[in-house]
């Protein structure tokens, strides 16, 4: 998944520099007035070495960048901004020096203000923009954390929405109401044990709408019904064998994962051969990891091939979404067999 | 008596239709088919006035069973699908059952039927077959003299020969003969897939190694099995747009 770049304040961080400015420039400029110079001057004075500071102080939102807190050990994190910060007053004073000069030239007065507090200060000041950077870092990643979270949990929910919708295939509910209608003339105890059927089937299906998992045995449960209902329309047609050893059925799974899968695989597989055949599905637990297969014959030339189907996309997007990415899904279809895999790490 | 065959590959759904049927004294069941193979053949045997078709069926849909019929019964389609009706309509059925349907619903039917084959109007069958096929065709489907059913999905076919007034349909070097007409076959294809390269030729593009210039003017596509076909400045026009 494509994670969008979180917003960085890149204009946040501007007005904290120019801030940083002002303050430069009012607390050097109040440094030369208390030393007897008049205000106008010591205005003019302070500008230029402030504005210089305001973009140092940017700058080194980079440095804190590359050094994260989190990440980067705490001695070469103060290691590096007392360097950088020494290199920054050094540079800072000597603008001061430079800009002084330009101005006792001009003016024939020469100014001279204490160095070593003027060092002192552009050392401050620098460890200020410092931790306004780190302040702004640690926001954003909290939020982009936040950010990722949601998104899973949006795409986790779309995507039982989407399971839950194509549950309700109109079709199949067509189909069983059409093998009703026609029990009821010929077998009419037949009849009422396929509504039975079909009504626990979608009350199955509704319940695990609103839940967040289940485990394999019940999900197990929930296909094995849907294909006893399917059994009634294909008959001999429709073989179905279900292997769950104990621990598999103990897992916990995303509720109607395996259903559509299995709906695909009577749907698009047994239902397109003319003898039928036989739906598997074994589910085991090694290395630590949930192992489903479904297996299913397909005519490969039946003409609904189109590549991956809405419901297989939807499975791997739910296992993404609840294993965060560590689960698989493979799909294959060789000499006529259609195989689903799914790897589900517990 | 109207004489019916009932196509549908699933049990119950024969059962209903046998039995609303049986309620009516001047229909009989002439045959039931579980698949579109079946059908075809038992359409041939025996004649019927009536087909009741499912359309979803394994191999050979609905409308590929009717494009094989050499006779031309009255059709009426009967599916859980609504989404085939407007392609029911072009290939001229009479009517178009939703599964599950009434029992009154079935006798309406069964009324319009009856009026159509008193009336004794059939739609000939040259009529219904060009207009019916999935398009573009996705599996062309031959009916050999002896009555096997053929079913090639189209990508498997290298390139189709004009003969006569049949085409030649080759295959893997299979040499599979068809009644019709090429130009009408080519309209059902694929274009971006199949190329009518020359008067009597219609190629599957996949299956190109080659075009090489044989004399001024004049054109050979060499295929992967080393097979040479002759180009017209037509086809290799449109080939060249293509490829």
């Amino acid at each position: 998944m494509k994670t969008p770049e979180p917003n960085q304040h890149p204009t946040i961080a501007l007005y904290a520099m120019a801030a940083l400015t002002g303050v430069s420039l009012a607390t050097s400029a109040l440094l030369l007035w208390s030393t007897g110079v008049p205000a106008g001057p010591a205005i003019v004075a302070a500008a230029p070495p402030s504005l210089l500071l305001g973009v140092i102080g940017l700058a080194s939102r980079f440095l804190c960048k590359a050094m994260p807190l989190r990440e980067a050990s705490r001695s070469s994190i103060a290691a590096a901004h007392a360097g950088s910060a020494v290199a920054a007053s050094s540079l800072w004073l000597v603008i001061w020096r430079a800009w002084l000069a330009i101005l006792a030239r001009g003016s024939g007065t020469a100014i001279k203000p204490d160095f070593s507090l003027l060092f002192g200060l552009g050392v401050m000041l620098y460890f200020a923009a410092v931790a306004v950077h780190y302040l702004m870092l640690e926001l954003d990643a909290s939020r982009e954390a936040e950010e990722a979270a949601l998104r899973y949990r949006v795409l986790a929910r779309e995507a039982e929405l989407r399971a839950f919708k194509a549950q309700l295939d109109p079709h199949f509910l067509f189909n069983s109401l059409n093998a009703i209608a026609s029990l009821c003339g010929t077998r009419p105890l037949d009849a009422r044990e396929m509504t039975q059927k079909l009504a626990d089937f979608f009350r199955l299906v509704l319940r695990f709408g609103s839940l967040q998992e289940v485990t394999l045995s019940e999900e197990i449960d929930l296909v094995s019904r849907y294909l006893s209902i399917e059994k009634v329309r294909f008959g001999d047609r429709l073989d179905v064998h279900i292997e769950v050893d104990e621990r598999a059925g103990n897992c916990k799974v995303p509720p109607l994962l395996l259903q559509p899968l299995v709906e695909n695989a009577v749907r698009h597989g047994v239902a397109s051969m003319l003898e039928g055949g036989r739906l598997e599905i074994r589910a085991s637990m090694n290395d630590e990891a949930l192992r489903i297969r479904i297996d299913n014959p397909a005519d490969p030339e039946r003409t609904d091939v189109r590549g991956e189907g809405i419901g297989l996309q939807n499975a791997r997007g739910r296992l993404g979404a609840i294993s965060e990415g560590r689960a698989r899904l493979d799909a294959f279809e060789r000499a006529g067999q259609f195989r689903v895999d799914i790897e589900l790490p517990q | 008596m109207i004489r019916t065959v009932i196509v549908d590959d699933e049990s119950p759904s024969r059962d209903i239709l046998r039995e609303f049927l049986s309620g009516d004294e001047e229909f009989e069941i002439a045959a039931e088919c579980v698949n579109g193979f079946e059908a075809v053949k038992a359409v041939a045997e025996q004649d019927p006035d009536l087909l009741l078709l499912d359309v979803q069926m394994p191999k050979l849909d609905g409308f590929e069973v009717l494009a094989l019929l050499d006779r031309s019964p009255v059709v009426v389609f009967v599916t859980a699908h609504d989404e085939f009706a407007l392609r029911a309509f072009d290939v001229h059925a009479l009517d178009y059952l939703l599964k599950p349907f009434s029992e009154e619903r079935f006798r309406q039917m069964l009324d319009r039927v009856r009026e159509k084959v008193r009336r004794g109007e059939r739609a000939p069958v040259s009529a219904m077959s060009s207009a019916l096929r999935a398009r573009p065709l996705q599996r062309i489907v031959i009916r050999h003299d002896d009555g096997e059913i053929q079913v090639v999905p189209v990508g498997r076919v290298d390139y189709v020969e004009a003969s006569d007034d049949a085409i030649v349909i080759v295959t893997g070097g299979a040499r599979l003969r068809k009644q019709q007409a090429i130009g009408e076959l080519a309209s059902e294809l694929d274009p971006t897939r199949f190329v009518r390269i020359h008067r009597s030729f219609l190629l599957n593009i996949e299956r190109i190694e080659k075009l090489a210039l044989y004399a001024r003017d004049s054109r050979v596509a060499i295929l992967r099995d080393g097979t040479k076909l002759p180009v017209s400045r037509s086809g290799y026009a449109t080939l060249k747009e293509l490829l």
